[in-house]
């Protein structure tokens, strides 16, 4: 019995007698599955408009916030390290295309996916071997992102809410839109959408698959470094930073491969949940189980709704 | 042909929908022992769908499938393969990864039962088993006529000849009624003329039962016993080959009336 | 010229269907046998140190074959990916572990067999997911294994006996006499041990493969849907795998905590090590045996030499050379998807066409 309590009531009376501890930790869980989206939407934007299931995106992320800081350490002004780490990503972007994805048009997805695995060791390789892997503060301040928190008393305590994390969300929720209205109203959107269908159909209709997926992999790349910024700003900038971004997986499935609101819902839905059961149910197994939460999360909703929320369900035809 | 009244396989006022598309609808007839039954239909008449039923893939929202004299129980694909129920396919599905003997020694896997323990050692029971299978896979394979391919990967060869290895699979499991959709689509006149050969054997030889799905109404004239014709989910028409060619609703369905 | 099945006919079908119908093979296999049971215990790898030559190279590719193999009969014949390789070698380390504190006079060898078949066990839950989940979406079902099983090796102190340290330790374990495990162990002896095994578990393993069990991984692989209209089980064939391949997997984890490696934390096993076999698995070549071998063999000793030779012949600090083994891995990874997709195993059997045909081109 004593146990069933501990499992059913008791976190919900703690939830109840102490309110702000409970709206703090629901803030920090939805600050958490912003950036978790903010990972997943690099995923979508790639698989969207390449059908490659990029598992480099969370290095790219690491990349992007340990680069930044290194040319800022060599005396490099904050905005001119944003735009020399812009520039680095184009070039990846570029390279990645012509040493990779062009090599292997019209291959299985699993063969892209797996290439990308291996471009995730080259990346981490280069990235220890050149920024050094000891982790560092991220330069918020330098960027002009506003400083402090807010604070809103309540109840017996309060809440705070850290400047930086309401700028994380406020620009997690402009790049979305901007994103959104890329991909269903320009022209450009739309090739991007073509290429994920078919490769070669593609080409035959006079899409340039090169210029595409330059184009794609370079703005992941941007999605990477703001995420980057506001995950370096959250904790130091490191290659923990990789593990986290495994967690975007989870958002997937949830979200589904192709949907950037998708992305952003599911980013939220581990966030929050992931947050609420290490604070009140935690406790009961010992801590430590955001670790694995997300990915039950997951099968869960992989074993009742496989199609993720926002994807059709599949008909099997022989 | 008296032997050909029994009746091995019945469905009864099959109705199958996904979501609000309804696939088929309310569809009943019924194939003898020993004959050659063809289905056919324009595209997207449901004729697929129904071999899906037939061997258990889709489950239908009503109606029931009797076999062997017996309403058969909702089972599972794998269950119903075991009843002896085998198939080809229209997009060709073998093993691609596996040559063709392998491919055709799939179609023994119901008829082995030699435990992990003597697979692990592939000694005693389990390679004398392997023998016997492969005894009997390499007569449908000289059947059939593909022993040069035996040790290719099927991946590599020609549609033709995949369309056969994939009727010795199916013949491999020894069935009791062989469900074959569109066994020679895209087929050239030769090709067609092999496997219509080939079916003719089966039917004869091994005295399988064989239900068909083809578009090829010569072939379909020349081979079948009896036709089943489906239009939009619905049956159309069910007889002799001469029966089904004079009915009007099936010409008007093939060569559209005018509204 | 030399290797060529013409003039050797087979009369029975037994013949065919053994494991070297070609006599050419056979006596490959004889040579590569000799040379490991007999020419490396006495004379080692040329310009390596003994020490060098067992303890950083032998041993631990035998024992990544095992995970090899384990990994390619999952991914490979049953074609279900998984990256909780790491964490179920933990799982047979751990279990090992406790077998022998609570048996401590059971033989060595006894308790990393049954370690095999707990990890078998746990391999099968966690494999459970795959009955509804394919492809890609697998991934996130073996990362949540690895995960969960990574946070229950810290947070279940019953697995590593309550100390202090948290990790787990190998003591000398006897055996008709002779120590084989354990930091008092010589290494010839572990590397005795590991090789029996691991010959032991490739016949087994190349066995099972080419017969009825087999046949239907390599059907659910290839096309599920008409493996299972054809009469596979998809629960027994995938969750026969999961099994199988977890119980190899197991028990190169044992292998490698007590006959390698002697002590282990956690960090042995988590999702970074996932990958480097995932590696050993592509770059041998998917669903092939000889590939596992050679898979294991070049993804571990490669760094192992970069990192060698950089030290000792260049100067070169130990960070600088693990960057450069890391960045040697990927690049080697994309290398061969991009050449051949199917791995060094579809190399080697390339050039084998050829030498059959040696020396016309045709």
């Amino acid at each position: 019995m004593e146990i069933l309590y501990a499992i059913l009531i008791a976190p919900f009376v703690e939830m109840g007698s102490y309110p702000d501890l409970f709206i703090q930790a629901l803030w920090d869980g939805f600050v958490a599955g912003t950036l978790y989206g903010l990972i997943a939407l690099g995923f979508v934007l790639i698989f969207k408009a390449s059908g490659v299931f990029n598992f480099s995106q969370p290095i790219l992320v690491v990349l992007a916030a340990l680069s930044l800081v290194s040319f800022y350490k060599m005396g490099i002004p904050a905005w001119i390290s944003v735009i020399l780490v812009l520039i680095l990503f184009y070039v990846l972007a570029w390279l990645v295309e012509r040493l990779i994805l062009r090599q292997l048009v019209n291959q299985d997805g699993n063969i892209l996916f797996m290439s990308t695995i291996g471009l995730t060791f080259i990346i981490i390789g280069a990235a220890q071997w050149i920024f050094g892997g000891v982790p560092s503060a991220m330069i918020v301040n330098e960027l002009g992102f506003p400083n402090g928190s807010l604070e809103w008393p309540m109840f017996d305590g309060g809440v705070y809410f850290e400047m930086i994390d309401i700028s994380a969300a406020v620009i997690a929720v402009i790049m979305i839109v901007i994103l959104a209205v890329f991909f269903s109203k320009t022209k450009i959107g739309r090739g991007l959408r073509a290429v994920a269908d078919d490769h070669q159909a593609a080409l035959s209709v006079g899409i340039s698959l090169n210029q595409i997926w330059v184009i794609v992999w370079f703005v992941a790349g941007i999605v990477a470094l703001v995420t980057g910024i506001f995950w370096g700003a959250r904790s130091d900038v490191s290659f923990a930073l990789q593990i986290i971004g495994f967690k975007a997986l989870p958002v997937l499935i949830i979200g589904g491969f192709t949907s950037i609101q998708g992305a952003i819902i599911g980013g939220l839905i581990i966030g929050l949940g992931e947050k609420i059961f290490e604070i009140y149910w935690g406790p009961l197994l010992g801590s430590g189980v955001e670790g694995w939460f997300a990915y039950v999360i997951a099968l869960v909703f992989l074993l009742y709704r496989p199609q993720g929320l926002f994807g059709d369900k599949l008909i099997e035809r022989v | 042909m008296s032997e050909k009244n029994s009746v091995i396989m019945e469905v009864k006022n099959i109705n199958l929908r996904f979501g609000g598309v309804i696939a088929i609808q309310n569809v009943s007839f019924n194939i003898f022992e020993g004959e050659i039954r063809a289905i056919i239909g324009p595209n997207g008449a449901g004729k697929s769908s129904m071999l899906n039923v037939i061997n258990g893939f889709y489950h239908p929202q009503e109606g029931e499938v009797w076999f062997n004299g017996e309403k058969r129980p909702s089972m599972e694909p794998y269950q119903i393969a075991k009843t002896g129920i085998a198939r080809t396919f229209q997009n060709i599905a073998l093993f691609k990864g596996m040559t063709t003997i392998e491919n055709v020694m799939t179609g023994r896997q119901l008829k082995m039962n030699k435990n992990f323990f003597w697979q692990m050692l592939r000694y005693g029971p389990a390679i004398d088993e392997e023998v016997q299978h492969r005894r009997r896979c390499e007569e449908i394979i000289d059947f059939l006529e593909i022993n040069h391919i035996r040790k290719t990967p099927v991946g590599s060869l020609p549609y033709g000849l995949q369309k056969r290895v994939e009727l010795a699979r199916a013949l491999a499991m020894d069935p009791k009624i062989l469900l074959l959709d569109e066994p020679m689509a895209g087929m050239n006149v030769e090709e067609k003329q092999d496997m219509s050969r080939f079916i003719i054997d089966v039917n004869e030889e091994f005295g399988t039962t064989i239900a068909l799905i083809e578009h090829d109404m010569a072939v379909v004239m020349d081979l079948a016993d009896r036709v089943v014709v489906l239009d939009y989910g619905k049956l159309l028409a069910d007889g002799t080959p001469a029966e089904v060619q004079s009915n009007q609703a099936v010409i008007d369905a093939y060569l559209g009336v005018p509204h | 010229m030399f290797y060529r099945e013409t003039g050797q006919f087979k009369s029975k079908y037994k013949e065919e269907l053994a494991a070297f119908p070609l006599a050419e093979d056979k006596v490959g296999i004889a040579i590569l046998l000799v040379i490991a049971y007999v020419f490396i215990p006495i004379f080692g790898i040329p310009g390596l140190s003994f020490e060098f030559t067992m303890g950083a190279i032998m041993i631990p590719v035998f024992i990544f074959t095992i995970t090899t193999l384990g990994l390619n009969i999952l991914l490979g014949f049953a074609g279900q990916i998984s990256l909780g390789t790491g964490a179920f070698m933990g799982v047979g380390a751990y279990s090992c572990y406790k077998i022998m504190t609570i048996f401590p006079d059971l033989n060595i060898i006894i308790c990393v067999i049954l370690s095999g078949f707990v990890t078998a066990i746990v391999g099968m839950i966690f494999g459970l997911p795959s009955l509804k989940i394919k492809g890609f979406y697998l991934i996130v079902a073996t990362l949540a294994a690895q995960f969960f099983l990574e946070w229950a090796f810290i947070r279940v102190a019953w697995l590593y006996n309550y100390n202090d340290s948290g990790g787990i330790e190998g003591t000398n374990k006897e055996m008709f006499g002779l120590i084989v495990s354990g930091p008092q162990s010589d290494a010839l002896t572990r590397y005795f041990i590991v090789l029996t095994l691991l010959v032991l578990l490739t016949w087994l393993a190349s066995n099972v493969i080419r017969g009825r069990i087999g046949r239907s991984w390599m059907m659910i692989r290839d096309m599920d849907i008409a493996a299972e209209l054809i009469g596979v089980r998809p629960l027994t064939a995938k969750l026969s795998a999961f099994a199988f391949s977890s119980f190899y997997i197991g028990i190169s984890g044992a292998l490698m905590v007590f006959f390698w490696l002697g002590a282990a934390e956690v960090e042995s096993f988590d999702v970074s090590h996932s990958f480097t076999y995932l590696f050993m698995v592509i770059i041998g070549g998917l669903g092939s045996i000889t590939g596992s071998y050679m898979g294991a063999a070049l993804v571990w000793v490669i760094p192992v030499l970069i990192k060698e030779i950089g030290k000792t012949a260049f100067g070169f600090d130990a960070f600088v050379m693990e960057n450069f083994s890391i960045i040697f891995l990927g690049v080697a990874i994309v290398v061969i998807l991009i050449v051949e997709p199917h791995g060094l195993a579809r190399l080697w059997q390339i050039t084998k066409q050829k030498l059959r045909l040696w020396p016309f081109p045709y």
